[in-house]
């Protein structure tokens, strides 16, 4: 990886999850596989010309699975998603998080201190496994290592390891030990500032014992580049501050390029206090969901992108991840639509080495079609601008 | 539920035995509450994916809408699109409790305020609130009432969370008056997720039968005492795992009982309990039926 990659004109990259393949679930959950679940199998491979495809065929046919099975289909389906990423010709991949149950609940059930207590709805049909924090935090061991090492052994493109971030983690924890002796006959003022207390312990207890050590163990097998997730980081406007120090004591003084992702916000809510996260260099933020999808280079074409130029004015002149896909949405977009949100951010930031392009987030509740053809949009979108630019085609 | 519907998501589970799915998760939920032995049952609007959802299908073709989030909940609903001219609804189906619910049943509907400043519209807010009100929330208020419900719960996180501009009051009376007019049921507005202290003489001037309170939020002090009205005194808190402890849940109703002497007492969540799994909602609701019983034992309200 280049060492300016933070710089590098109109970049594309995908943000994190992708759904699972069927046959990666049934598997994994021991349930029988049929005709179909093998035929999805065989057209990716071939499509996506994954190495050696067949040996996952042949290994399907052989269900139940036991450990050491399932461990390699979950190495099968990482690789699957990589090549789908390269295929798509994203500068920098990963492997849609195959290897982990979800975001929030594989960091969790890979630390101590907490305790699954069930599904909480997120939007729509989507739930995610909310866990309660009611002891220590430390981490029982690195929990993105193995993936990442894999990954390593068989990317072509640069990677760029996606982390859930330590405010995200715990805004989407129930608190049992921090703030607990709740008494609703106290003034209301007091059990506020009490509050307010215990959160930030509960915060930054997770940025330094949990977060920071993973970070440390992925830069010591390698990692360059490592995006802290923070889609809660808006959740509680008065809680800026504290996202800010939580990624500032996650990544303090490690030696690698670090960017952090937003999504689903109001995003002017972060300034000022971003102003202080001098060591992100990129942000990668979902605009497309609020954008128009008119093409056109006007501010009332672009809608979603009116505040850019915030990010723009940051002091420390970070990248922005623009996000140009709507992922909650099978709506695909042209490569025309994404040429002209980048020409967009291109004329508002005044250098194309600032823009990064990627989805608004994680494409996982899309299905594998629908999120190659939006990604392969996506970067024919990239070099639709470049022309537009006088940019050369980059160099991988 | 959740197995199913993301499976129908994903075309692996049919739509019957989604359904099927659905009544076994009510009538668990109906013995819930059934052995706390609350006194008003509700469906816990399961199939409502957000609480403007069903509303909005019914109003029109649904347009694609942005997913906004639930003020500081990590939930995410539809942001409702009512630009242009209301034309109400000519429907009911979907949101009227469910038949299987005991009676007494509770309809819980966002109220007009919050429904009107959670939408993206270009209309003036409060010609819009008062609209809703009667053109889309009054007829599912009354076919609500037809179906059984003896009380109607209108949702406002928005005016605890956001407050409200002074001339903002008077619309928002209209509103409640239109929905509140001949009504043969009790009308409640619940505000939550802020401080209904600075609001509290305001709220008691409103043409509804209670005002609904989040005690996490605001100061059982600040409510003042002699009300004309019920009060629904939310308790318990639905966004924390920990369960309340018996004895001060009992003693803040008691102290409620004594001071603030609303017509009636209404003990409840300090919101809706979907910020919870299931196991720790059914917690909290059998813990709820504890308190209930406890001070009824104890005062006379």
């Amino acid at each position: 990886m280049s060492a300016n990659l933070d710089h590098k004109p109109l970049l594309t990259h995908e943000i994190g999850s992708l759904d699972k393949p069927g046959w990666r679930v049934k598997a994994y959950a021991g349930q029988p596989l049929n005709d179909r679940d093998l035929e999805e199998a065989r057209s990716w491979g071939e499509r996506l010309k994954v190495p050696d495809y067949e040996r996952l065929i042949e290994l399907l046919r052989h269900a139940p699975f036991g450990k050491e099975q399932k461990a390699d289909l979950q190495r099968w389906s990482s690789l699957y998603a990589l090549k789908l990423e390269e295929g798509a010709g994203l500068d920098v991949v990963y492997d849609g998080e195959q290897q982990r149950t979800e975001m929030y609940d594989w960091a969790v059930s890979h630390s101590n201190g907490f305790e699954r207590r069930g599904s909480v709805r997120a939007f729509d049909n989507k739930y995610y496994t909310k866990a309660a924090v009611v002891a220590p935090i430390s981490l029982k061991a690195p929990f993105h290592s193995a993936e990442f090492s894999y990954l390593v052994s068989v990317a072509d493109a640069e990677l760029k390891i996606p982390v859930t971030g330590a405010y995200t983690i715990a805004d989407w924890s129930f608190d049992e030990r921090y703030d607990v002796d709740t008494d609703l006959r106290e003034p209301a003022a007091d059990r506020r500032r009490k509050r307010k207390a215990a959160r930030r312990d509960f915060v930054l207890d997770i940025a330094r014992n949990m977060i920071r050590p993973n970070l440390s163990a992925l830069i010591s097998l390698g990692a360059r580049w490592i995006q802290v997730d923070e889609p809660g980081a808006s959740t509680e406007p008065d809680e800026l501050d504290l996202f800010v120090d939580s990624f500032n004591a996650s990544v303090e003084g490690l030696n690698a390029m670090f960017s952090t992702h937003l999504c689903f916000s109001d995003y002017n809510l972060f300034f000022p206090a971003i102003e202080r996260m001098s060591q992100c260099r990129q942000f990668a933020v979902g605009f497309a969901n609020y954008d128009s999808r008119e093409l056109g280079l006007t501010d009332e074409a672009r809608p979603g992108y009116q505040v850019i130029k915030k990010f723009a004015d940051l002091p420390y002149k970070p990248a922005l991840g623009l996000g140009v896909l709507d992922i909650h949405s099978d709506f695909i977009e042209s490569p025309e639509l994404v040429r002209d949100r980048v020409l967009y951010a291109v004329k508002v930031f005044g250098d194309p080495a600032r823009i990064h392009v990627t989805p608004d987030c994680g494409l996982r509740t899309r299905s594998w079609e629908v999120a190659f053809t939006k990604l392969r949009n996506m970067t024919a979108g990239v070099a639709l601008a470049r022309q537009e630019l006088g940019l050369p085609d980059p160099a991988r | 539920m959740v197995a199913s519907t993301r499976g129908l998501d994903r075309g692996r589970v049919t739509a019957e035995a989604v359904g099927a799915a659905f009544a076994e998760d009510l009538a668990a939920f109906i013995r819930v509450q059934q052995q706390a032995g609350l006194d008003v049952f509700s469906d816990g609007l399961l199939r409502w994916q957000d609480i403007f959802r069903p509303l909005m299908e019914a109003v029109g073709p649904v347009k694609a809408e942005s997913l906004k989030r639930w003020f500081d909940t990590n939930t995410f609903f539809r942001e409702p699109d009512l630009s242009g001219a209301l034309a109400g609804i000519n429907r009911t189906d979907g949101m009227v409790v469910d038949a299987a619910v005991p009676r007494p049943r509770v309809a819980t509907l966002p109220s007009p305020f919050m429904f009107s400043r959670a939408a993206r519209t270009d209309r003036d807010r409060n010609q819009l609130m008062v609209d809703l009100a009667g053109k889309v929330l009054r007829p599912v208020v009354d076919a609500a009432i037809a179906a059984g419900c003896q009380l109607v719960h209108l949702e406002d996180p928005w005016l605890g969370y956001f407050g409200i501009e002074s001339s903002d009051w008077a619309p928002l009376h209209e509103a409640l008056g239109l929905l509140h007019r001949d009504l043969h049921a009790t009308l409640a507005f619940h505000v939550y997720f802020g401080d209904a202290g600075p609001h509290i003489d305001q709220l008691r001037r409103l043409p509804v039968d209670a005002i609904g309170v989040d005690l996490v939020e605001t100061d059982v002090n600040e409510l003042g005492s002699g009300w004309d009205k019920g009060l629904v005194a939310g308790v318990i808190d639905g966004r924390s795992s920990m369960l309340e402890s018996l004895d001060n849940t009992v003693e803040v109703a008691r102290h409620l009982a004594d001071t603030v002497r609303p017509r009636n007492l209404y003990l409840s969540s300090n919101c809706e309990l979907a910020f919870l799994p299931t196991v720790v909602a059914a917690q909290k609701v059998q813990r709820l039926g504890e308190a209930a019983r406890k001070v009824k034992q104890l005062v006379s309200v």
